[in-house]
């Protein structure tokens, strides 16, 4: 008695690369929304800044730089997942179990950057113009930054996990197609 | 008795058709006229119309015993996958485009503002307008590099696998390409808007101001990067 009693064609359909490829890519897409917002936002803050006290303007960087870092993240996950996808024409090499846990791994991190993002944004664009009035703001503006960051650290930390699941299912038994 | 419960019902009733009558507007003539014009003929409740036609299209498949028919991977192979490639390569330069130039006019409208009062902004500032175009530019880039894929337009056969994989890659490579230029357009836009005001207040403070630019620009970059890898490993249609 086999442990998994499906045909492979139902195990390998030809359609579990479309949910891995979208997990590459929205895991870029929606952490380059989340890294646009950020950088956009606390860009408009910085040019305020540099009009009230210009001498501020290379520490008011700060929200921007971590702004795009976020981008990063989600082009690493992207990458990595895109590693995983079965280039060859092989009929049993991409089981839909793996297609999912891309796509899930994709969807993870991306939406997570697109949250710090937002995030980093809004703080960002507000602590920058307090930083041109109030010169001690500048580790609470660090501090809060650091903390929005980390939530697309999260994603990137879950998305790498699941993506190591998708490694180890990648094989699985199963009824082969009777020649007819 | 009777005639009370009757009454009360018809009181309830009216209670509730009054509470779901849309508020009183000018130019609306009777109380039918501004439900149905509140209800049906604006965008209020489209969605919800939406829904439920496919909530009843749904339950039909599923009491007739054709529940199996709603199929999402016979939508996903039925679909030819020169079809899918084609559509991914449209999105690319399609979206890259939109945000290319959604940028420029947010940009383009801060600097012609500004330099109504501050004439010596206006060459310098095309550097953003630039930036932004740099955007469409990524987009036709990968067009065309995806387009080079696109042998064998006569027929192509389409249960090979690695078809599949060409298809549904472009597809996505497209998107992504088209969809992170779209943020980055935007981002860029914005962030040139704000180099442009900073530039008219004092001319120090553009080039100050323009590295939050160039990080904006970044994220069309990664876009182009992950789209390419993406589209990498898809071979020719056969």
């Amino acid at each position: 008695m086999s442990t998994n009693s499906i045909l492979c064609s139902d195990t390998y359909p030809e359609f579990a690369v479309f949910f891995g490829a979208m997990g590459a890519a929205s895991a870029l897409i929606f952490a380059n929304i989340g890294s646009g917002y950020g950088t956009a936002k606390s860009g408009i803050g910085l040019a305020h800044l540099s009009i009230t006290k210009p001498e501020r303007v290379m520490r008011g960087i700060v929200p921007v730089v971590m702004a795009g870092i976020l981008g990063i993240y989600g082009m690493i996950v992207a990458v990595i997942i895109n590693g995983g996808l079965a280039k060859t024409g092989d009929v049993k090499a991409y089981p839909s179990a793996a297609g999912y846990i891309h796509f899930g791994a994709g969807l993870s991190a991306g939406l997570s950057s697109l949250a710090a993002g937002l995030a980093i944004g809004i703080v960002g664009d507000t602590s920058v113009r307090a930083y041109g009035k109030q010169e001690k703001i500048f580790v609470a503006m660090v501090l809060m930054l650091i903390f929005a960051e980390a939530l697309g650290l999260y994603g990137l930390i879950i998305a790498l996990l699941m993506n190591g699941t998708a490694s180890s299912v990648m094989t699985y038994e199963c009824i082969p197609a009777t020649s007819q | 008795m009777s005639s009370a419960a009757g009454g009360a019902a018809v009181g309830t009733t009216g209670a509730m058709v009054a509470a779901l009558m849309p508020s009183k507007k000018k130019g609306s003539s009777d109380p039918f006229t501004s439900i149905v014009k509140y209800y049906i003929f604006s965008p209020n409740y489209i969605l919800y119309y939406i829904g439920i036609l496919v909530v009843i299209r749904i339950l039909y498949m599923l009491f007739q015993g054709r529940g199996e028919d709603f199929n999402i991977g016979q939508f996903l192979v039925d679909i030819n996958p020169f079809m899918w490639a084609n559509i991914g390569i449209a999105m690319a330069i399609a979206l890259s485009v939109v945000g290319a130039a959604w940028g420029i006019f947010i940009t383009g409208t801060s600097l012609l503002g500004a330099a109504v009062k501050a004439p010596r902004i206006g060459t310098k500032n095309l550097i953003s307008i630039i930036f932004c175009e740099a955007v469409a530019i990524y987009g036709i880039i990968t067009a065309i590099v995806f387009s080079a894929k696109l042998t064998n337009g006569q027929q192509v056969r389409e249960f090979e696998v690695a078809n599949y994989f060409t298809g549904y890659s472009l597809f996505w490579a497209g998107v992504t390409v088209g969809m992170s230029n779209l943020a980055c357009g935007i981002s860029v836009g914005v962030a040139g808007s704000a180099t442009a005001l900073s530039d008219a207040y004092e001319s120090s403070l553009f080039v100050k101001v323009l590295i939050t630019e160039i990080f904006a620009s970044v994220i069309g970059l990664f876009g182009l990067i992950v789209g390419l890898i993406i589209s990498g490993g898809a071979q020719n249609f056969a």
